[in-house]
């Protein structure tokens, strides 16, 4: 395949791109209700004009874990006369809820001498660009004092445990910057506040290499995470493992490598198994010159991946004590392990 | 080892059932929750081993297979407020070949979390299948004991031990390394003969301290195979959080048979201001010191490389975001390497329901590169109805059997009747160096079962 039909490619990519952009840019979707509108962009209150809305025109807050209900068909009916069921149907169909279900007492907040009865002063986007329709997690800690409950990671009963598990963190606990590169340390550290919404399962679900379904596979949806096996990693894989040596070995053993290797025929643990290597990759006797000393003293784990099958190893042929390949150590080599043990001896014998 | 970790136990037993025993229970309402997750998955695609073994061309086989995961999860809600209490977590995956004949396992399967925990105080007791992550132990899946306990002054320690879970030990297609099946084409008098699971445990410990705004800890790790020590690694680990939302941390892995730094690593995480977070790593890693102890390659080589980058995220507007990282690796004799990405995310319409990414990204290796362009779109069509579309095109520096790109198309539709149950379905197009076209499809069914229970104490 040439450069050119190449770029094709990318040229097809970017086409799907402009069409998926222009699907987008249709602005079909589910329109909120327009709260801004219905509460301070109607002429209301003089003769002959509708009452002026206020919330609680249309909502009843709720207490409990219970949503504040929506106005019954009826309301929307007094000025929507022709429409008022779809328009009903549209407003009860379930929103976005970041977080989850969160028990909250609607009427014990709302009668707090700092709200003063208003509702805007959590859910502020309502009429104000730009602010949050519903309150971030900050706005709660700015009252009350959780940090106990924070260090144990005790969500409940805020908020709905079955839920905190499906939805992303808003203001805290984002995982931002570079958290993937070191979750390690802080999956160590705050055990507690980890589970608090992931299970051991859900580590497992990208850490156990040996499930035959990826987490690219159960999580195709998942379209703004950059899962470390995505689209097409067959042919990447050996540039991934060369980009950042000791990373695969994170999750997957070189039995790993080699079982898969093996099957196609690569692994050096086969007498005519397939030679990937190029011309002059190892010399012929003592004195010819080869290449595969440097680039297994940069990354072995590479070599590893073909070439570790324990006594097998097809190394250990030229590298032995005596033999022509010469001391494979690396220079000032020293190491506490006695030249008795097992693996000592494949070569000090 | 074992000798070492029973007195440490047995001490860390005693101290905690001591403390355990001195705090006073309160009894809130006993509050319960029981969680159950399920997925089922079902593909359909047309599979080859391209090129095959010694690269003979096989038969396409129309593959149908059909996976089952499940998770259990129970849980005392109570064990927060320092009582007693168990929970149990039990997560397994299956799967049915229903298409293919020429299947090496038609029923496959297995178990990857299975364990109950004991909490009493501020005492914790974990017992079964499980993982300990992070610090010395990376990430270490094994069947056995963990005890965790809050030792008071801000510390709390950690042990653990048990028989490695090693991945899918039985598989039909599984070859561990110097076994028959692998090295008797050479020289059948090397094979290191069947293994014994026995042989295969692990064990660490950890102590740890924390406060609000800084956490260290000091952890241990030694893990044996059949034939000896696969790895002795004791780690040093560290984060703060600085004032002006800053966080920092380092944690160091010596290798504590060959006496050596394997992994070293410092970060920054800084939202600088409300619309920029910026994070800076370097990283130091000396790859043979993650192979076992008991490979005769781990002492072919010492040489390190290290890695420094960045990643930056800029909310350009409401709805724009502009995120990007580049990161270098600096080799030891040897031109280096490098990664880059830069990618826009955008809100496409005002009711917030289309997301649009556009991300291009540079990989360069000694040995070869490739440039990749990824465009992703994700659009709730209906209050219950959504969609996904993706396109790739990776195209590499140098040919890889030949063919120098890779395109791929996939898209979804989720429909989500109840936010407990999610039916998905699937569908990608590929053409790469190992497949001129790989078209599969799915259908994933997930549903959840929340059965948490609020009751008095008796």
């Amino acid at each position: 395949m040439n450069r050119r039909s190449a770029l094709e490619y990318c040229g097809r990519a970017m086409l799907a791109l402009v069409m998926a952009w222009a699907i987008a840019c249709s602005d079909h979707a589910v329109a909120r209700f327009p709260h801004e509108l219905h509460l301070a962009g109607i002429a209301c209150g003089g003769p002959g004009k509708p009452a002026c809305l206020t919330c609680v025109s249309c909502h009843s807050p709720g207490t409990g874990a219970q949503l504040p209900s929506l106005p019954p068909v009826g309301r929307c009916a007094s000025c929507h006369h022709a429409d008022a069921g779809r328009l009903r149907a549209e407003i009860a169909a379930p929103g976005a809820r970041p977080y989850g279900r969160i028990a909250f007492d609607h009427d014990r907040h709302l009668a707090l001498e700092g709200t003063l009865g208003q509702c805007v002063s959590c859910h502020s986007g309502v009429v104000e660009a730009g602010g949050p329709r519903l309150p971030p997690m900050s706005k709660c800690l700015g009252c009350h004092e959780h940090e106990a409950q924070w260090q144990r990671g005790t969500c409940a009963p805020c908020h709905a445990l079955a839920e905190v598990r499906r939805v992303l963190p808003q203001s805290f606990l984002r995982h931002e910057g570079d958290f993937m590169e070191h979750h390690g340390t802080s999956a160590v550290q705050q055990k507690k506040l980890c589970q608090a919404c992931h299970t051991q399962a859900d580590c497992e679900g990208c850490h156990d290499a040996s499930q035959d379904l990826s987490v690219e596979h159960r999580r195709p949806e998942a379209v703004q995470r950059n899962f470390a096996h995505r689209a097409d990693f067959m042919t990447r894989h050996a540039i991934e493992a060369q980009s950042q040596p000791a990373r695969c070995v994170r999750c997957h053993t070189i039995e790993s490598c080699d079982s898969c290797h093996l099957a196609r025929g690569v692994s050096g643990g086969l007498i005519a198994g397939r030679n990937p290597h190029p011309p002059g990759w190892v010399g012929s006797n003592a004195g010819a010159r080869s290449f595969h000393g440097a680039a297994a003293r940069r990354d072995i784990l590479l070599c590893a991946s073909c070439h570790d099958q324990g006594p097998a190893t097809n190394c250990i042929r030229c590298h032995k004590v005596g033999a022509y390949g010469g001391n494979p150590h690396p220079s000032g080599w020293k190491s506490t392990r006695s030249e008795t043990s097992q693996m000592c001896r494949y070569c000090h014998d | 080892m074992r000798s070492l970790l029973q007195p440490l136990v047995a001490a860390s037993l005693s101290l905690v059932l001591e403390r355990a025993a001195l705090a006073e229970p309160v009894p809130p309402p006993d509050r319960y929750s029981f969680f159950v997750h399920g997925e089922t998955h079902a593909e359909l695609f047309q599979s080859a081993l391209l090129p095959g073994s010694y690269g003979a061309v096989v038969r396409r086989d129309t593959a149908l297979p059909v996976y089952q995961y499940v998770l259990l999860e129970a849980r005392d809600q109570n064990i927060a407020r320092q009582q007693t209490g168990l929970d149990m977590e039990l997560a397994a995956w299956s799967r049915a070949e229903l298409g293919s004949t020429t299947a090496q396992a038609p029923l496959d399967g297995d178990v990857q979390t299975a364990n109950v925990g004991y909490h009493r105080g501020p005492l914790v007791l974990r017992l079964g299948r499980q993982h300990v992550a992070g610090g010395a132990a990376r990430y270490s899946r094994f069947d056995g004991l963990l005890v965790n306990a809050q030792l008071g002054g801000d510390f709390e320690g950690q042990a653990y031990v048990g028989l490695t879970v090693l991945p899918r030990w039985d598989r039909p297609s599984y070859t561990y390394l110097g076994a028959a099946a692998d090295s008797d084409l050479k020289n059948p008098a090397l094979s290191s003969g069947t293994r014994e699971r026995r042989d295969y445990w692990l064990g660490g410990a950890r102590l740890g301290w924390g406060t609000r705004n800084v956490r260290a800890g000091l952890s241990f790790h030694e893990q044996h195979e059949s034939g000896g020590l696969s790895r002795r690694t004791l780690t040093l680990d560290e984060t703060m959080d600085l004032p002006g939302a800053v966080s920092a941390g380092a944690s160091a892995s010596a290798e504590l048979e060959a006496e050596r730094i394997s992994e070293a690593r410092i970060w920054l995480d800084a939202a600088a201001t409300p619309t920029l977070d910026l994070s800076l790593e370097w990283l130091h890693t000396e790859p043979a010191l993650f192979l076992s102890r008991q490979s005769v390659l781990s002492v072919f080589s010492a040489d390190d490389y290290d890695e420094g980058g960045t990643r930056a995220a800029l909310r350009a507007s409401e709805r724009i975001t502009i995120e990007g990282g580049a990161w270098l690796e600096l080799y030891t004799g040897s031109r280096p390497g490098a990664r880059s990405e830069l990618a826009l995310r955008v809100i496409a319409d005002r009711s917030g329901s289309t997301f649009v990414r556009l991300a291009y990204a540079r990989v360069l290796t000694p040995d070869n590169g490739y440039h990749t362009l990824r465009s992703s779109l994700t659009r709730r069509i209906m209050a219950r109805l959504s969609g996904t579309l993706e396109a790739y095109a990776y195209l590499y520096d140098r040919a890889i059997r030949t063919y120098r790109t890779s395109t791929v198309y996939s898209g979804t539709l989720e429909y989500r009747p109840i936010p407990a149950l999610g039916l998905l379905w699937g569908a990608s197009l590929v053409r790469s160096p190992y497949a001129s076209l790989d078209a599969q499809t799915q259908l994933r069914v997930a549903y959840d079962f929340d059965f948490s229970t609020v009751r008095s104490t008796p």
